[in-house]
């Protein structure tokens, strides 16, 4: 059941399923989670649940997931604090130069397994915890 | 403002207290039964929590709501109910019993997403909107705003000068440690520019400043009614004194080679009120006289910075950096690399010096003067056991002068080939390669990852060493990503009986991380400063 303290995750993934899947993997372990489908709806999401972690997938119809990141990252309030993951099928070298070059912060390659995304989750929020203070 | 209005028929007690998160709402309740009725007829309702596990009231529930664009949260009592949710698109749902917090934003979150479609849009185009009016990373209005704001002024006073400040070599922070330095360079620039204007002699006029989308900067200044629009050397002066102040805070922040990097070239151009003339037209003919008036004066200093070149290679008069690079896990020096700088003020950066050397087609002749001092120092500066690090570029290989009998001691030399410089003919030059590495010399293949290409092409090259790029360095302890590609570069560099050099480790925590991740090798200022090599007495004289 999530836990009030802690802070709320976006996931964004046009399949619905795959979506759904991690929402209850990290509603299990007490996060606050929040899904969209689409680019344009996880930047409107993005601004009103304010969330501390966004799980992006790369590969989506429309805005895709480097310009969602892009456009995240650049949001004058929330782009300075929130921890973007990338998710993708892509692992190429190639790839992750391209995530760190529009400013995301971490990447988890698919098929994910639940717990090293969980994992994954963690530290990037204790990083952002540390870098707070 | 009328109040929004939670319609559900849960008898939740944990609701009450949700509904007071969300600011303006009202609770609601009725009967299963009748729900779906009920939202058609309220007009104030922004949102339905169904809690009843018959799935026929659900789907009608969420049928009619979403024809009336009113999202629906389903608070669900078990993995069907949630199913169902799912199934039947509700916006958001929650398992029971939640608390008052999650439930609250389950309901924002359902507002958020249920919106007619028309509306997120807008606001995502509001946002990008905001976006291209003020630079987000220096908070400075962008042009059209700042034309915006200046046209009454303008109108009234009669006059505008254009001040267009171009800071040159920005880029180069860029190409050499990647784009989040530049950003943070940017800052602390636009930062230094606020405060410098905040106490500035000027403030009798209105003085504005904006950003454009690459690394200038715009002021207009609007003399203030009765006083007289500054003076050549009013602007003159004040422009000396910003380039002092932004040039003082940039070296504080982030030290001197990126300092030497820095250069502003200003224009100006002075306008005057046109009625007849559009004044958005005036003010941007204004700009682009100041932009190129800056350019020429850029031009003109170029042309000195050669003739300060051409008399450096006469002179011999450049200077060696040795930068240690130490092994990671005992911190012992393993070797140094040379690093050439100019003797002469303006030729100080080695980039900056190379740049002119390009632009006047000298590239060979300071590449040989640089190589030769700085093998000098194998025997006046290294000890016996540590090798000495040598920047090569690509094209020198094709420079007659430049041979595998040009130094004395080849095993002890490692030359470094960066990986920005495309090769064109590449069995010519792995040719090349093969000769020097004959020899004894031993290869370095420098900027490493800082490009798409990966590991394919420093495979190419049968690197000894890998010298990974700045900008996977910097702030390497706080990024993922960097951390796995430096990882991967460590695997690979093992795999093929190389090693990694860090470059460019300046804090505690860089070191740290790269020590973590297996890199073999480190330099950088956090562990040692570099040595400099004695000049000859000619050229300290000249020097000093």
């Amino acid at each position: 059941m999530p836990n009030a303290k802690l802070p709320p995750i976006l996931v964004v993934d046009d399949n619905h399923d795959n979506a759904e899947i991690v929402r209850q993997y990290l509603e299990m372990r007490g996060y606050p989670v929040s899904v969209a489908h689409g680019g344009d709806e996880a930047l409107v999401l993005f601004e009103t649940i304010r969330p501390a972690v966004v799980l992006l997938d790369v590969m989506m119809p429309g805005r895709d997931g480097w310009e969602v990141c892009r456009v995240m990252k650049q949001h004058p309030t929330l782009g300075r604090t929130v921890r973007v993951i990338m998710v993708t099928a892509l692992g190429e070298w190639q790839d992750k130069r391209e995530a760190l070059q529009i400013g995301a912060d971490d990447y988890v390659e698919k098929p994910f397994d639940l717990p090293k995304l969980a994992a994954t989750v963690q530290r990037n929020l204790a990083m952002q915890r540390e870098m707070a203070s | 403002m009328s109040e929004s209005i939670l319609l559900t028929d849960s008898d939740e007690p944990a609701l009450e207290p949700a509904v007071r998160q969300l600011d303006g709402w009202v609770i609601e309740r009725v009967t299963a039964g009748e729900l779906a009725n009920a939202v058609a007829a309220r007009p104030g309702v922004r949102a339905v929590v169904v809690a009843s596990d018959d799935p026929d009231v659900l789907r009608a529930v969420v049928e009619r709501a979403h024809s009336c664009g009113v999202p629906v949260v389903v608070a669900c009592a078990d993995d069907t109910a949630r199913r169902r949710a799912v199934e039947l698109k509700a916006e958001e749902w929650y398992r029971c019993p939640a608390d008052a917090s999650e439930i609250a934003q389950r309901i924002r979150g359902a507002v958020g997403r249920g919106s007619p479609p028309g509306l997120s849009e807008d606001r995502i185009e509001r946002v990008e909107y905001e976006q291209m009016l003020h630079d987000s990373l220096t908070g400075l209005p962008t042009l059209p705003v700042m034309i915006e704001r200046s046209r009454g002024l303008f109108k009234e006073r009669g006059e505008l000068v254009v001040l267009y400040l171009n800071f040159v070599r920005y880029s180069k922070i860029e190409e050499i440690y990647g784009w989040e330095k530049l950003d943070a360079v940017l800052e602390t620039t636009a930062a230094a520019v606020r405060e410098f204007l905040d106490d500035t002699a000027m403030s009798t006029s209105r003085l504005m400043v904006s950003f454009t989308n690459d690394d200038d900067f715009i002021f207009f200044h609007v003399p203030a009614t009765g006083v007289a629009a500054a003076s050549e050397n009013e602007i003159t002066d004040m422009v000396a004194r910003l380039q002092r102040h932004v040039a003082g805070r940039i070296e504080a922040q982030h030290g001197e080679d990126i300092a030497a990097l820095f250069d502003i070239y200003v224009g100006r151009a002075h306008v005057y009120y046109n009625p007849k003339i559009r004044l958005e037209r005036l003010i941007y003919r204004g700009i682009r006289e100041a932009s190129n008036a800056a350019r020429s004066i850029e031009e003109r200093e170029r042309g000195r910075r050669v003739a300060d070149l051409r008399s450096s290679l006469r002179d011999r008069a450049v200077y060696v950096d040795y930068h240690p690079i130490v092994v990671t896990d005992t911190q012992e020096i393993f070797g140094y690399e040379a690093l050439a700088r100019g003797v002469m003020r303006s030729l100080r950066s080695p980039e900056v010096m190379f740049d002119v050397a390009a632009e006047a087609d000298l590239v060979w002749e300071l590449s040989r003067l640089c190589r030769s001092r700085a093998i000098e120092g194998i025997e006046t500066r290294l000890q016996p056991n540590e090798l000495l690090f040598l920047n090569v570029d690509p094209h020198d290989f094709s420079d007659p002068a430049f041979n595998e009998d040009e130094v004395k001691y080849p095993e002890r030399v490692v030359i470094e080939i960066t990986e920005r410089t495309a090769i064109k003919d590449y069995p010519k030059f792995r040719e090349r390669l093969r000769i020097f590495r004959e020899r004894g010399f031993r290869f370095a293949v420098d900027d490493a990852g800082s490009g798409y290409a990966g590991l394919g092409s420093i495979a190419n090259l049968e690197p000894d060493f890998i010298k990974l790029d700045i900008s996977l360095i910097n702030a390497i302890d706080t990024n993922f990503i960097k951390q796995n590609l430096v990882e991967t570069m460590v695997k690979f560099a093992n795999d093929h009986g190389a090693m990694v050099i860090a470059e460019g480790v300046e804090r505690a925590e860089e070191f740290k991380t790269v020590k973590d991740l297996g890199v073999h090798l480190v330099q950088g200022f956090f562990l040692h400063r570099p040595l400099h090599l004695p000049l000859p007495p000619a050229v300290a004289a000249a020097k000093g």
